[in-house]
């Protein structure tokens, strides 16, 4: 046991995704050690972000306004929307800058074993945004696992009857590798989904 | 392939143990409960990611410690991999190869692939039909890693539909049913694949083997499905037979809140000369068939990976009379090889002996 202040710190930090007992330890003393403008600093942005930010009323997108500033941007196509599991996962679409459409964030991946169904998740926020915005295309961009294929499936189920186009991503070999890295299951998925030249 | 060395720190019984066994056959010989089927047990547990005594990882841990460590190094051709254990009493296992985390657990049994005998084979003939879809699968996913994926993808799959049931029961939203049955029927069509592919390239294999152990007959699969998967010749036939069989079963499974069609209730069984081993073969024929399966598999990883996998014998010639032990000798004595018995008297098989006791091996 620390000092009660230290302690209370470490525990708070070791409640942190991906961060240990251990790592938790180093974490507080560095901030013990550090100059304490630093740690201010730090705390300050925490509370800031917690006060100021919210979910966009339109993607649910994290903003400090009423709407995102992609649902915002009137150079983004309305027609298209990519419908990701989580907020963080739109910055790393946006940085292909291929993308041109707006966002809609579910909260999550369709899992009955932990409870998640449709009802959980924004899809009838989805339903309702592709009827009223005049969306032509919906891009499935959820993770490709068991549970992010299924919640593909289902939003697809979902629009289709609406007259909208689903796609999702395609799955395949990582851009500039030697394809005797591949591991045999991304290998298998590109062989799966190869293209006629 | 050969190990090399192994290490273990508070796995069962060994505290510490520093082993380096012989390219050839290794004796393991000792006392009951002294740990030499924990040896075996360590090295099976760097190929197949589990023990093959079926029990969970936290059994695996010596008493009183906080986590078991197993190492071993796998020579294979001219290069040598590292596989590494970390078992924690609570908490996520951690396993390294060659110091990296693999992209997926099942990488690994391409790096140490073993085939296992028990005296306890004879489970495969005379019980249900789940030691025989393991019997299959396991071997898929040591051949191909592909197989080993899907099968996990499907376990999934399954596991989400049935907590889908058990949550909704007769009420159960047929909308969100329908993706999971759709994520069933392609992980499931998968599984179906690898099973048939592995029975047909399993056959002559096993044919042969129960040849070479003394058996007179031939010993062929048959595969009986929950669902119509025979005459689906491909694999989208067979996504497209699953999903239809998983809509008419939809009340039933309502009813009783589980999946009750699919791969993971299908009954692979073994027949001689075309009648049940189970049920209508003696029991000298139903060793014969059980040894015959262990070879068969020894040598379909050894014909399809073009090395010899590690064999790991416990106790087994315990269990089997001269005339089939003089005739298995031959057939498995040329890889390495590791044997436990009890008593250090006349095994039939020759090797470096090694005398296991109070967690050491010498």
């Amino acid at each position: 046991m620390f000092e009660p202040p230290v302690q209370r710190l470490i525990d708070e930090l070791s409640r942190l995704p991906g961060v240990g007992q251990k790592s938790a330890q180093r974490l507080a003393f560095h901030l013990l050690n550090v100059e304490e403008a630093d740690a201010r600093r730090l705390a300050d942005s925490i509370t800031e972000m917690r006060s100021t930010v919210r979910l966009c009323n339109r993607c649910f997108n994290a903003t400090a306004d009423a709407e995102c500033t992609i649902c915002v941007d009137t150079r983004r196509d309305t027609s298209s929307i990519c419908v990701v599991e989580r907020a963080q996962d739109i910055p790393v679409i946006e940085r292909t800058q291929l993308f041109k459409g707006r966002y809609h964030v579910l909260g999550g991946a369709m899992s009955p074993i932990a409870g998640i169904g449709p009802e959980q998740l924004r899809m009838s926020e989805l339903e309702a945004r592709v009827g009223a915005e005049g969306v032509t295309e919906v891009i499935a961009a959820t993770n490709p696992t068991v549970e992010g294929d299924t919640t593909a499936m289902y939003i697809a189920q979902l629009l289709k009857p609406l007259g909208v186009k689903v796609t999702k991503l395609a799955s395949g070999l990582p851009v500039g590798g030697d394809l005797d890295y591949a591991d045999e299951v991304t290998l298998g998925r590109a062989l799966a989904g190869r293209q006629e030249l | 392939m050969h190990l090399t060395w192994l290490e273990l720190v508070n796995f069962r019984p060994y505290e510490a143990l520093r082993f380096e066994p012989t390219e050839g056959v290794n004796i393991l010989v000792g006392e009951n409960g002294a740990g030499k089927t924990s040896v075996l047990e360590a090295i099976g547990y760097l190929g197949m990611m589990r023990s093959f005594r079926g029990v969970p990882d936290r059994a695996l841990i010596r008493e009183g410690s906080a986590s078991a460590v197993i190492r071993g190094g796998i020579a294979g051709g001219a290069s040598e991999t590292t596989v590494e254990v970390e078992l924690p009493s609570d908490g996520r296992r951690t396993v390294l190869v060659n110091g990296k985390r693999p992209r997926r657990v099942h990488d690994t049994f391409l790096s140490v692939p073993v085939v296992v005998f028990l005296p306890d084979d004879l489970d495969v003939i005379k019980r249900g039909p789940r030691v025989r879809r393991e019997y299959l699968d396991d071997l898929a996913a040591t051949l191909w890693p592909q197989a080993g994926q899907d099968l996990t993808e499907y376990d999934r799959a399954l596991r989400q539909r049935n907590a889908l049931l058990r949550q909704g029961g007769r009420e159960t939203d047929t909308g969100t049913l329908d993706v999971w049955d759709g994520r069933v029927a392609v992980a499931g069509a998968k599984v179906l694949l690898h099973r048939r592919t592995l029975a047909v390239a399993l056959q002559t294999h096993l044919h042969h083997a129960y040849k070479e152990v003394g058996g007179s007959g031939s010993v062929h699969w048959m595969y009986r499905s929950t669902w119509d998967s025979h005459s689906a010749g491909d694999i989208e036939a067979l996504r497209v037979a699953l999903a239809e069989a998983l809509v008419e079963s939809r009340p039933r499974d309502m009813d009783v809140r589980t999946t009750t069609v699919g791969p993971h209730r299908d009954e692979p069984d073994l027949l001689l000369d075309g009648r049940p081993t189970r049920t209508e073969a003696s029991q000298g024929e139903q060793r014969t068939v059980a040894l015959a399966l262990r070879i068969g598999a020894y040598r379909l990883i050894e014909d399809v990976r073009d090395q010899k996998p590690i064999l790991l014998l416990d106790d087994v010639f315990s269990e089997l009379d001269k005339e089939r032990a003089r005739r298995v000798v031959p057939l498995i004595e040329n890889g390495q090889v590791f044997v436990t018995t009890a008593r250090d008297d006349e095994l039939p098989i020759r090797g470096r002996r090694w005398s296991v006791s109070e967690g050491s091996v010498s």
